[in-house]
């Protein structure tokens, strides 16, 4: 199959983590669709963060094409801006960090085996729907030590069908748990735009099904690819029993 | 509006003042009494003058007091020929029968006639089809379908396997107006496009204008698909049906008294399912997976100037695994008509019909189990004249409104984490009114001459949204029941002329404008039953089509050939596609979604058919382009829609090896639809999202396959014929390509890899038909 080859973009994936008051970003380039080789990364770039009164504070490179900041707490509810002078541009994105939605409780069921699949347990994920705003969030699970955090392990969840309720959602990561195993939710309070984000790159990522696939409706300006998501967390884990 | 009195100037110059007297009557099947459409009324002295029965087997013929030879004629069967001595007004109830020791096998006679109706006819070619020649033609699992039988026609197009829409000269899918007895279909298929849901045995007549589309019709921009149900026979009980590998069929009919009514009564039912049921998985047993369909009608005749009709169609499918997951969707029409002959020129039909169209979905059972449900239904009013001036002008008019409710969407049930949500019911009013004269100048010029006049009304009770150029919204406002939300209205001129330039051949120019007000918005590959019907609105306009063709027609060797070559220009306006990203699942706020430009398609469309023979068939090429510009995609720049197909090539054939053995083949080729595949690859989050330029800048591999059938007919009894049909569905067993997905590979996430699935590889399948007569 021949596909054409366009003039690598410039793509930026940048991270604030409230839980950890840090900030990571990774700036690389588009390859060619077959090419096996790992992504180009830009080494060179200006980042900065600057909070919503104006103040700003340097990214420093650290290696591979990505920029750490720590012991950077964040003010919940207010908006941050990224900005980065790469490949001879600038691009800036803002994102607001929301007050992070709790997880009340992890409860777990039993599932018999349908079509073949191996029986186990799905977990449920019960948390209050705060009633006076919208909510978007997206959710991993984890088993004993392992992380399901790729980008197709990602679960997406927003009120507009549960505002102001008590919600109990079963989630089904790659499997189903084992009696025994540890279950780990980490629960991401996003914003509606992020949360867009993610659907549309979760869909391309999967091969996509849309008749007229695009890039995902990015944060970015200037046309860079990626996002910036400023994101508070809540995490749980419980024990199946 | 010139145009319109110059033509009304031009066909009563015509008129003369000699005496006058009117030939009328009705056109039927001898063997069991079902009108005749566009059956044939030539006289034999005059050239270029005749008539042609209407789709109740009416016509009226008037000419001047005279001694004529009157021959009645139509395909498959043997024409009749009278004398009468015209001095007062005739009435004649004419019966066809069908050629003797033959049931379309053997060569039909042809003596001095001329059967080049094709040259001869106005208006622009229409694709008739009747279900008795498309009954050897080999389709998928050996189920005779007469949508997929019109797709091997130029122009038509196939959305593609496992899809029964179809796209007609470059127009979308939603742009085909699709009647059975005059109620709408709003969604045509079975089992997700594999059969679409008109069962054969119960349709008398299909036709579908492509071009030159009557001003009695309007409602959908690039095609209308009129399917006709059979009567039912008026002379006797008749029984048949069939015995294939996933479904069955059965029709029964009769009179109610004879000659005067008639009823038929037709089912199918399909049994995917019923395989399933051998699993010991219960997962796989407990699925339901099967479709319904049942056909009615029954007609009587109230003395010589009435004749009243009742059909209704009632259909569903049903799609469940467990208690775990359903869906389930449907049709269901009805309709009740009234004919009724003012004066043996003054023919009158008048119709109510009822439509309904809805799709459920539900999720779990019990306490946690929710549904989403969705529906569409119309009542439709039609009164239509047929006004039969003289032999050189045959006019219609007539007016036509529907009441449509559209219940976007329902939310219901679930446990107490799911809020119900009802979408705001849409309320419209579609009106029009309509006059058409068909009229032949000399012995060489036929002309069409039609205007039509539209509208639309949206209206409460309800909500209507205003929204940015960004889909923001910026303002709502309450209407209440009745008040009008938004009107839109619009002349659609129809026209066509044609020369005849011998009795072998004739060329013809048509210009059509077509207004739609409602329309079906998908950003799916396959068109599914949950894209959801958006009528115009304060936000969306109507569509508009405005079509130019030119045809050439040519007939061989004494009529057993027959040439078709027809170019087309079409232009569409206000066309509608998603913004990318949008969601369009129970969103209220769907009118933000949209993005509107416009498109473009041309076309040259070639066709030529054996018609006589022990070997008959088709031979058709169409080289086409279809095109769109939006400002909101890929900056405007233009690009092909996705049923984009360059070339288009089907060679169907069908051979009667003896008199009992019957074979035939088709080969289909097209070129790949237009799609968007990847110029390049990123890595988010650790995992490779591809990198996508230009839309629909790419194509799917060419399509193409061979469909191989044989009709074994058994020896024949007085009563009774029965066959049995063996189909091979793509029989050198080419993978064609259903979808191509872009993802990491399987073993290697460093590796990225295109993964093709096909849907039909080869399929046989056997079929056995029986007919009680």
């Amino acid at each position: 199959m021949d596909l054409n080859e366009s003039n690598p973009q410039t793509v930026i994936e940048g991270n604030y983590t409230a839980e950890d008051s840090t900030v990571v970003v990774r700036i690389t380039n588009t390859s060619s669709y077959f090419n096996s080789d790992a992504s180009q990364t830009v080494n060179n770039a200006d980042v900065t963060i600057t909070d919503v009164n104006g103040l700003t504070t340097n990214v420093p490179f650290v290696e591979a094409g990505i920029y750490i900041l720590e012991n950077y707490a964040p003010e919940f509810d207010t908006e941050y801006t990224l900005s980065v002078q790469a490949n001879g541009e600038t691009f800036s994105a803002t994102c607001e960090m929301r007050t992070p939605v709790l997880i009340d409780d992890i409860t777990y069921e039993f599932f018999p085996s349908i079509f073949g699949a191996d029986a186990g347990y799905a977990p449920f994920l019960n948390y209050q729907d705060p009633a006076d705003q919208t909510d978007f969030h997206l959710i991993t699970l984890g088993v004993n030590s392992k992380e399901w955090s790729e980008l197709t392990d990602i679960l997406q969840q927003d009120d507009a069908l549960v505002n102001g309720n008590y919600v109990e959602r079963p989630l089904f990561g790659r499997s189903l748990f084992e009696f025994g195993d540890t279950v780990h939710m980490h629960f991401r309070t996003v914003d509606e735009k992020i949360y867009s984000y993610y659907g549309q790159a979760i869909s391309n990522a999967t091969g996509g099904g849309s008749s007229a696939p695009g890039n995902p409706d990015s944060n970015w300006d200037n046309g860079a690819l990626g996002f910036f998501s400023a994101y508070s967390s809540s995490r749980k884990s419980v024990v199946i029993e | 509006m010139k145009y319109l009195i110059s033509c009304l100037i031009v066909f009563t110059a015509l008129t003369t003042s000699a005496q006058k007297f009117t030939i009328s009557g009705t056109l039927k099947d001898a063997t069991n009494g079902e009108d005749l459409y566009g059956g044939m009324i030539k006289v034999k002295e005059l050239t270029n003058v005749g008539a042609i029965s209407n789709a109740y087997g009416f016509f009226s013929l008037t000419l001047e007091k005279g001694t004529y030879t009157l021959i009645f004629r139509s395909t498959g069967f043997e024409s009749k020929e009278t004398v009468v001595e015209l001095n007062k007004d005739i009435e004649l109830k004419v019966e066809l029968d069908i050629p003797k020791d033959v049931q379309n096998i053997e060569e039909v006679e042809v003596k001095a006639q001329k059967e080049n109706e094709n040259i001869t006819g106005s208006g622009m070619d229409v694709t008739r089809l009747d279900p008795k020649d498309i009954e050897t033609i080999p389709v998928l699992f050996g189920e005779k379908d007469i949508m997929k039988t019109l797709q091997l026609t130029p122009g038509v197009k196939g959305a593609g396997e496992g899809n029964a829409g179809f796209f007609v000269r470059g127009g979308g899918a939603d742009q085909n107006l699709i009647l059975l007895d005059e109620a709408n279909v709003y969604n045509a298929s079975h089992l997700l496009g594999f059969f679409s849901v008109f069962n054969s045995d119960a349709i008398k007549d299909v036709s579908l204008y492509k071009s030159g589309i009557p001003a009695e019709y309007g409602g959908r921009a690039s095609s209308v698909m009129d399917v006709k149900m059979r009567d039912g026979n008026k002379k006797k009980f008749g029984m048949s049906g069939g015995i294939g590998l996933i479904s069955s069929r059965l029709t029964v009919e009769a009179p109610i008294v004879k000659d005067k009514g008639s009823f038929i009564v037709s089912g199918r039912r399909s049994y995917a399912d019923l395989f399933l049921k051998l699993s010991k998985d219960t997962s796989i047993n407990q699925t339901q997976l099967f479709f319904y369909d049942l056909n009615a009608k029954a007609n009587y005749r109230l003395g010589d100037k009435d004749r009243i009709f009742l059909s209704g169609y009632f259909g569903r499918d049903v799609l469940g695994i467990n208690d775990a997951f359903g869906f389930n969707w449907g049709n269901a029409t009805g309709t009740i008509r009234w004919n009724h002959l003012f004066s043996n020129k003054l023919f009158s039909n008048t119709s109510i019909a009822y439509s309904d169209f809805d799709y459920g979905f539900n999720v779990g059972s019990g306490e946690d189990g929710f549904g989403i449900s969705s529906s569409i239904n119309d009542i439709n009013f039609k009164q239509d004249f047929d006004y039969f001036l003289n032999s050189n002008n045959k006019m219609k008019f007539g007016v036509n409104a529907i009441y449509h409710t559209f219940k976007p969407g329902e939310l219901s049930g679930g446990n107490s984490s799911f809020n119900p949500i009802i979408l705001d019911t849409r309320y419209g009013l579609e009106a029009a009114a309509y006059i058409q004269n068909d009229m032949k100048i000399g012995s060489r010029w036929s002309l069409m001459c039609g205007l039509r006049y539209s509208a639309f009304n949206l209206m409460g009770d309800g909500t209507a949204y205003e929204f940015d150029g960004n889909g923001v919204l910026t303002n709502s406002t309450e209407y209440s029941r009745g008040e009008s939300i938004a009107l839109h209205h619009g002349l659609e001129p129809r026209f066509s002329i044609s020369y005849i330039l011998s009795e072998n051949n004739s060329i013809k120019l048509g210009y059509n404008r077509n207004l739609q007000y409602l329309h079906r918005v998908t950003n799916s590959t396959t068109s599914s039953p949950t894209d959801i019907w958006v009528p115009s609105s304060n936000n969306v306009l109507p569509q508009l089509a405005d079509q130019i063709a030119i045809g050439y027609y040519q007939n061989f060797n004494k009529n057993m050939f027959s040439f078709t070559g027809e170019v087309y220009y079409k232009a569409l306006q206000n066309q509608i596609d998603y913004r990318t990203g949008a969601s369009n699942f129970l969103n209220e706020l769907i009118e933000g979604e949209f993005v509107y430009g416009k498109g473009r398609s041309y076309g040259l469309e070639l066709q030529l058919q054996k018609k006589k023979g022990k070997f008959t068939g088709w031979l058709s090429y169409t080289l086409s382009r279809a095109l769109r510009t939006f400002d909101a995609i890929d900056n405007g720049r233009e690009f092909s829609a996705r049923q984009d197909r360059i070339h288009d090539i089907s060679l169907v054939t069908m051979y009667n090896l003896t008199e009992r053995v019957a074979l035939s083949a088709a080969w289909i080729y097209y070129t790949g639809d237009a799609v968007t595949f990847p110029s390049g690859k990123y890595e988010l989050n650790g995992t490779v999202i591809p990198y996508y330029t230009e839309r629909n800048g790419y194509r799917m591999p060419d399509y193409h396959r061979l469909d191989l059938g044989a009709t074994f007919y058994f020896k024949e009894r007085e009563k009774f014929e029965h066959n049995l049909n063996v189909s091979i569905y793509n029989a050198y067993n080419r993978e064609n390509a259903y979808t191509i997905t872009f993802q990491e590979a399987e073993n290697d996430p460093t590796q990225t890899e295109a993964v093709q699935t096909t849907l039909f590889k080869i399929i046989p399948s056997i079929t056995y038909n029986f007919n009680f007569k």
